[in-house]
């Protein structure tokens, strides 16, 4: 996740990042459940969006993205699904096999 | 110009009095030919090709052997006398460049003329000669050093040519119809050689002479040419005065050489430039922009003429102004393209996604579209069990296709809807049909349940679209109320 500055970048148009450190701002620890080094959720106009990964936790990413453009999709996928009105998006890539043992 | 139309006199053996009278007319028009030009053209109306000195009388003219001296006194003094005073026109060196662009102007005139009487002359010897070797002045040359020799073998033609046209002019000659010359004739023609060879040097005397002085005459054309092609390009226009009237295009062609020999390859040459190829500025660019930057040069340098032509400024700052634009122009060229910037990525689902209509997508829809058959298969007649293609209801339904009662027993392949926009279009031209469509349906089948049925030639098949019979939802309607003439 530490190219996210660059992605950052990219996608400007229609996504903002914000980082917080949770150590720092440990108000919404508990709302959002946020015990992992790095999670990542998602917004559109105040409302939180689901993702369907595959990996039976549809609010957040709590694991660290492969590839710089997977992480596009699907915050394309979100901002699609979001200005329709949907509350809950399929990601494009199934993540339920993450773990390759 | 009237010495185009010299030498083309000159190779007329019949000349009328009345050509003659015309280009004496020309020949006054022309302001700058002196009284002695004047004669020698009077001297070409009554030609005798046997006398030299008739065809060319330069040499003998008081004003060339005048202006002669003076350069060859110039040279020998050097370039002394930097004082050159605000006014140039007073200087009788200013004078002397003057004179001797016009006189090179000449000389060049000159030449080409005795290069037509040796040629005359040498047809009889060699005709292929003169197409093979066609600078005047080289021609002269290889005329001098075969003389008389039918051999060629014997004759060292190295140096005076490229080696590669004198094995042509060697095999030319082997083969060639011409016969020796008469001692007479022969001795004429090389007489006529020296003297086209002196004219050559004296030419070049002059030219050494004006391109030392160029600074002074024209500082900025020399400071982005350089003063040899300044020089060069100052003689073969006739003067500053006349260069500088030249429109850039023509200075870019000065000094071009147009002919190139039968059967050598042309891919190398490089077309349309003249002296400007010698520059310094020229040799320097890379090859894929000399033409880009032979053109530059040519604009830049008519405008440093222009600016010497009128005196504008003696220090030769605009030329060297201009040179450092030209330069830094050919650089720019050279430079590599701006890195890409990165863009963002577009707001995805922004642009609506441009749909596409007209004759030609409706034309490729068509091809994919549902088809008569494929409709009729897809429905199925209330209580009747539907025909499959394996049987008892395995495999692919028929539906109506093939059913009896059914106004059609064949189906034949649908026309477009385009294509009965146009036939609609030319209705006078369709004659009345009963409905069969192709000449090879028959209005006898036979069907599993009634054996043998004739189709009813007016039943329509469009039992697809009417299925009322209506024709407000026709597929082939048009406007009711519009009178289709």
């Amino acid at each position: 996740m530490d190219e996210v500055a660059s992605v950052a970048e990219l996608i400007k148009n229609f996504a903002v990042i914000y980082i917080v450190d949770i150590t720092e701002v440990p108000d919404f620890n508990t709302m959002y459940e946020l015990y992992d080094p790095c999670t990542v959720m998602f917004f559109f106009r105040n409302k939180h969006i689901m993702i369907d990964l595959g990996t039976g936790n549809n609010n957040k990413i709590n694991w660290a993205l492969k590839d710089k453009q997977d992480f596009i999709d699907i915050v394309e996928t979100v901002y699609c699904g979001a200005r329709k009105g949907r509350g809950l998006v399929i990601s494009p890539k199934d993540y339920s096999a993450k773990y390759h043992y | 110009m009237a010495t185009l139309a010299d030498s083309f006199l000159a190779d007329l053996d019949e000349l009328s009095d009345n050509e003659a009278d015309i280009l004496e007319e020309e020949d006054v028009d022309a302001g700058n030919m002196e009284e002695d030009v004047d004669g020698e053209l009077a001297g070409l109306e009554s030609l005798n090709y046997d006398d030299l000195d008739s065809v060319s009388k330069l040499q003998k003219t008081q004003r060339y052997n005048d202006i002669m001296q003076k350069v060859e006194d110039a040279l020998q003094k050097g370039s002394e006398n930097s004082d050159h005073g605000i006014v140039l026109e007073d200087d009788p060196e200013y004078q002397l460049i003057v004179d001797c662009n016009a006189l090179s102007v000449d000389i060049e005139n000159e030449i080409i003329i005795i290069h037509n009487f040796i040629r005359d002359k040498y047809r009889l010897k060699f005709p292929e000669l003169e197409s093979l070797v066609h600078h005047p002045i080289d021609y002269a040359r290889v005329v001098k050093r075969i003389g008389n020799e039918m051999d060629l073998t014997l004759v060292d033609l190295d140096g005076l040519l490229p080696s590669a046209i004198i094995m042509v002019v060697s095999v030319t000659a082997s083969t060639t119809s011409g016969r020796p010359l008469p001692e007479d004739v022969l001795g004429k023609t090389i007489e006529a050689c020296d003297r086209a060879l002196a004219l050559d040097s004296a030419k070049k005397k002059v030219l050494d002479f004006v391109e030392s002085r160029m600074v002074y005459i024209a500082p900025n054309l020399s400071a982005i040419v350089g003063s040899a092609v300044a020089a060069k390009l100052m003689g073969i226009a006739g003067g500053l005065s006349a260069l500088a009237k030249m429109p850039a295009c023509n200075v870019q062609l000065l000094g071009a050489k147009r002919k190139n020999l039968a059967g050598f390859s042309t891919a190398t040459s490089q077309g349309r430039v003249g002296y400007l190829e010698q520059t310094e500025i020229f040799q320097s660019t890379p090859p894929a922009l000399r033409m880009r930057a032979c053109r530059v040069l040519a604009a830049k340098s008519t405008l440093a003429a222009r600016v010497d032509s009128t005196r504008g400024d003696q220090t030769g700052k605009t030329g060297r102004a201009l040179r450092d634009e030209i330069r830094k122009k050919i650089e720019k060229w050279q430079e590599p393209p701006p890195p890409k910037l990165p863009k963002p990525l577009p707001v995805p689902d922004s642009d609506p996604k441009k749909k596409r209509g007209g004759r030609r997508l409706r034309k490729m829809k068509e091809r994919y579209a549902v088809t008569d058959m494929r409709k009729l298969a897809n429905r199925m007649q209330f209580g009747v069990p539907e025909e499959s293609s394996l049987g008892d209801g395995l495999g692919e339904g028929y539906g109506m296709l093939g059913q009896a009662g059914s106004g059609k027993l064949r189906i034949s392949a649908a026309q477009s809807k385009l294509a009965v926009k146009v036939a609609k279009k030319f209705k006078e031209k369709q004659y009345g049909s009963s409905g069969a469509t192709s000449g090879l349906t028959s209005s006898l089948a036979f069907t599993p349940v009634q054996g043998i049925e004739l189709t009813n030639p007016q039943a329509h098949a469009h039992q697809l679209g009417t299925g009322t019979q209506s024709t407000y939802f026709s597929e082939t309607g048009t406007f009711s109320k519009i009178k289709r003439n």
